[in-house]
């Protein structure tokens, strides 16, 4: 009687599904071993190097799913720090408005404002509203602190410009031409306007 | 004695509580699972590059949804039972080029015989090797959804057939039944025996 393993009790070993008594048979037998082993390694080589594989593809793909991955307590923690913020500038913009009305002269910073043509700083202070009486005395003395400053400024440019007319060679230079009887300024800001006429 | 057992008691983790510290760390999580789910998905699909994409997608949604597992199966079980409705998903919307017409861009395992650990296999054998996993390659391409997914969770990932069951949705003589039929049609086409 011939006891050796058929094809679908090979498959059902395969599949980890063989009865006990074909099990038996199998360890007495060499023949069934070979063809077990035989059935098994085209299986067993389709997993080592599909694993490798995958494993070699694993390897050179950027860890990325750590940056993409947001973990829930992240975006809550995102909304409650937005609505936060949505509820201090809604507090703190009224406040301010409010201590804008109450102390206008702060509120209403002088403006400086350059001059193209002339080159020079000019002090513009336009309060919206007129001071107070009792804070005159103070307005004025700031007034005065920021037109010297300003003073210091206009000075400190025209020495820029003067030292770095002093430094630009003019092409016209090397034929001893002066083409319009002063040398231009770098900037142009302080060179008087020339009559083309 | 009493204070040993205690002492037990306290070590030992339950096993959602010990799944769900592991589904905590991405990181570990990717770097253990990836290889293996990657597979699953590249041939179950036929797309290596999809396959990436799904498998990214697979780890997005096991760990958002960590909080659901209940331990009640392995993590690999889990991972894979998530892999396998996103490929139903696809499917379904038939975004991605099924195997036959996946051809021109076939995974090609071809390189990756020769980063079998050389110590293991001579070069006649991982020339074999790679023979042996073209002829399965091939023969997979020709099995339904089904069989193919179920034979990659027995065959690649060594998933015991009750696993399979929980994992597929379907009663586990169903789950031999496919079995034996992708069985049957690999062996054919490597060996001709059937």
């Amino acid at each position: 009687m011939n006891n050796h393993l058929s094809e679908d009790q090979i498959d059902d070993l395969l599949i980890g599904d063989l009865a006990a008594e074909p099990t038996a048979h199998l360890s007495s037998c060499e023949s069934c071993r070979t063809r077990v082993a035989a059935a098994e390694a085209p299986i067993a080589s389709f997993k080592a190097v599909s694993l490798a594989w995958s494993e070699r593809r694993s390897a050179t793909l950027p860890p990325q799913l750590v940056r993409t991955a947001s973990p829930a307590w992240h975006r809550h923690a995102a909304w409650a720090a937005t609505a936060s913020a949505v509820l201090l500038v809604g507090i703190a913009v009224p406040m301010a408005k409010q201590a804008a009305r109450s102390t206008p002269v702060a509120a209403t910073a002088p403006l400086a404002k350059s001059s193209a043509q002339s080159g020079v700083v000019t002090a513009s202070v336009q309060p919206a509203v007129q001071p107070q009486p009792a804070g005159a005395r103070t307005v004025a003395a700031s007034y005065s602190s920021q037109d010297e400053q300003i003073a210091r400024d206009n000075r400190m440019l025209q020495a820029i410009d003067r030292e770095l007319d002093a430094s630009v060679q003019s092409p016209a230079d090397a034929f001893g031409i002066d083409p319009a009887g002063s040398r231009l300024t770098l900037h142009g800001r302080n060179a008087p306007v020339q009559n083309l006429d | 004695m009493q204070l040993a057992l205690d002492a037990n008691m306290t070590n030992v983790q339950a096993p959602a509580e010990r799944c769900s510290s592991e589904l905590d760390d991405i990181d570990a999580l990717v770097r253990t699972y990836r290889p293996r789910l990657l597979r699953f998905v590249t041939f179950s699909i036929g797309d290596a590059d999809l396959a990436e994409s799904i498998t990214q997608d697979c780890f997005l949604k096991a760990y958002n949804g960590r909080e659901k597992f209940r331990g009640d199966c392995s993590v690999n079980t889990w991972l894979t039972s998530i892999a396998l409705n996103l490929i139903r998903d696809q499917q379904r919307l038939q975004k991605f080029r099924f195997w036959r017409q996946a051809r021109a861009t076939a995974i090609d395992v071809n390189d990756a015989a020769n980063f079998l650990p050389s110590h293991e296999s001579s070069a006649e054998a991982r020339i074999l090797a790679r023979e042996q996993t073209e002829q399965v390659q091939a023969a997979l391409v020709n099995l339904s959804a089904n069989q193919r997914a179920i034979f990659l969770m027995r065959f690649a990932d060594d998933m015991d057939l009750s696993e399979i069951a929980q994992t597929i949705s379907m009663p586990i003589n169903t789950v031999k039944t496919h079995l034996h039929r992708a069985l049957k049609a690999v062996r054919a086409q490597v060996g001709g025996t059937h």
